[in-house]
């Protein structure tokens, strides 16, 4: 359950995930060039969609997330494109709670991000590799999953639920969803460096921050 | 051609939407209704799959617990309200979903006794008139029990209709939601180009 809603959570990690939320989106913004905002608002709406995607699972629902794939099309830009998506949930759906907006933004992001930079590393070691790079794209879109599934865990741990029952039973029931979106994951992304790899190249890569501004 | 990656991930993304309709969404709702004293209900994903094994409590106004108990396969619980009081019913499963619910102390029958502490909330309903005379025919306490019964069996559809109905909207949210991002981005987008321009 990726989307925690209001009055679960504790005061301190409220804040936590809201001052993480801030920073990061302030930071992806910063280094954010106007020519990839289009790319970002459209994964920000496929974001969007995928978590209205159910796969009922034992007693529960699970939703696709998807996080993998934005964070590894998008990099430090996951941010934004994840906080507009999941404000838009909140309000429309009632997705997650909106003060709880920033944990969730963070549960989200952080695993995005961290992904685009493992795939960013590969795609430089490995990049004319004709399969590693879509095959670890798959592995981030798996990867996004499990570490969000255990982001909410510590998150709901840090406010005083058992961290273990519930980290077994988050991620256990995103064990679909993480083949899905592997899969998922691998193929768009598969696609994209076969007809248009140059789409995956950023000048504000997270690799390359240092270097290139 | 990054237009065409996102239109095929947009695709991607609504033919899996489309395909795994009627489990639309992912919120966890409980219903709940009075008949007589017994209050029985379930608890519910957005999209009609039932939550099943997940923890029931309830409590009155004031907080103080009436009631706890988990649901069973198909979701449902019962229990037996013995005050007439608003019955705050709150379901969790131990992943973080949760939602309330809130059986007024309206629909549950007069002759129940009334919240000590809380009757704030209780209607401005007329004393139970009638409860030491005894007609020969019927006991009015009787007659109003069967009536309360009978009109929460036939309410009872209309408002599962109403949930259903909150879940038609959903389409209207989401193409108006991918409608603000795309106008977020393009305003984003403008407002750098103005940046720039006039940097220029």
């Amino acid at each position: 359950m990726a989307h925690i809603p209001d009055g679960v959570l504790s005061g301190p990690v409220l804040a936590v995930g809201a001052a993480v939320t801030l920073a990061g989106c302030a930071y992806a913004l910063k280094r954010l060039e106007p020519e990839r905002i289009p790319q970002v608002s459209i994964l920000s709406a496929v974001f969007f969609v995928a978590s209205l995607v159910h796969v009922p699972v034992g007693p529960s629902s699970v939703h696709l997330i998807l996080n993998g794939l934005t964070g590894v099309a998008l990099g430090w830009a996951a941010f934004p494109a994840i906080l507009v998506a999941l404000l838009l949930q909140a309000v429309l759906f009632g997705f997650g709670g909106v003060v709880v907006l920033g944990v969730n933004v963070m549960t989200m992001a952080v695993p995005a991000v961290l992904c685009g930079l493992l795939f960013e590393t590969v795609r430089r070691r490995w990049g004319h590799h004709p399969r590693i790079p879509a095959l670890a794209a798959g592995v981030c879109g798996a990867l996004g999953v499990l570490l969000t599934a255990l982001a909410v865990a510590l998150s709901l741990a840090f406010s005083g639920a058992e961290f273990r029952p519930a980290a077994t039973l988050i991620v256990v029931s995103h064990l679909p969803v993480m083949i899905v979106e592997a899969v998922f994951t691998a193929a768009a992304i598969g696609l994209v460096l076969r007809v248009k790899p140059g789409i995956l190249d950023r000048s504000d890569g997270l690799v390359a921050a240092g270097a290139v501004k | 051609m990054r237009r065409r990656f996102g239109s095929i991930l947009i695709l991607a993304a609504l033919a899996l939407t489309l395909g795994t309709v009627p489990a639309l969404a992912h919120k966890m709702k409980v219903f709940a209704t009075a008949e007589g004293t017994t209050i029985s209900g379930y608890a519910y994903f957005n999209g009609g799959n039932r939550a099943a094994g997940v923890r029931v409590a309830v409590a009155d106004p004031a907080g103080t617990p009436v009631f706890s108990g988990t649901t069973d396969e198909g979701g449902a619980f019962r229990f037996e309200a013995t005050r007439r009081t608003d019955h705050v019913i709150s379901v969790a499963g131990d992943d973080g979903h949760a939602a309330t619910f809130v059986v007024t102390a309206a629909e549950l029958p007069e002759r129940l006794p009334g919240a000590e502490a809380g009757s704030a909330a209780l209607p401005a309903s007329p004393p139970p008139v009638g409860s030491l005379s005894r007609p020969a025919a019927v006991d009015p306490d009787d007659l109003r029990a069967m009536i309360e019964q009978g009109v929460a069996r036939q309410i009872r559809p209309l408002r599962e209709q109403i949930e259903s109905y909150q879940d038609k909207i959903w389409w209207h949210d989401v193409l108006g939601g991918i409608g603000y991002i795309v106008g977020l981005g393009g305003l984003a987008y403008g407002l750098t180009q103005r940046r720039t321009g006039v940097a220029r």
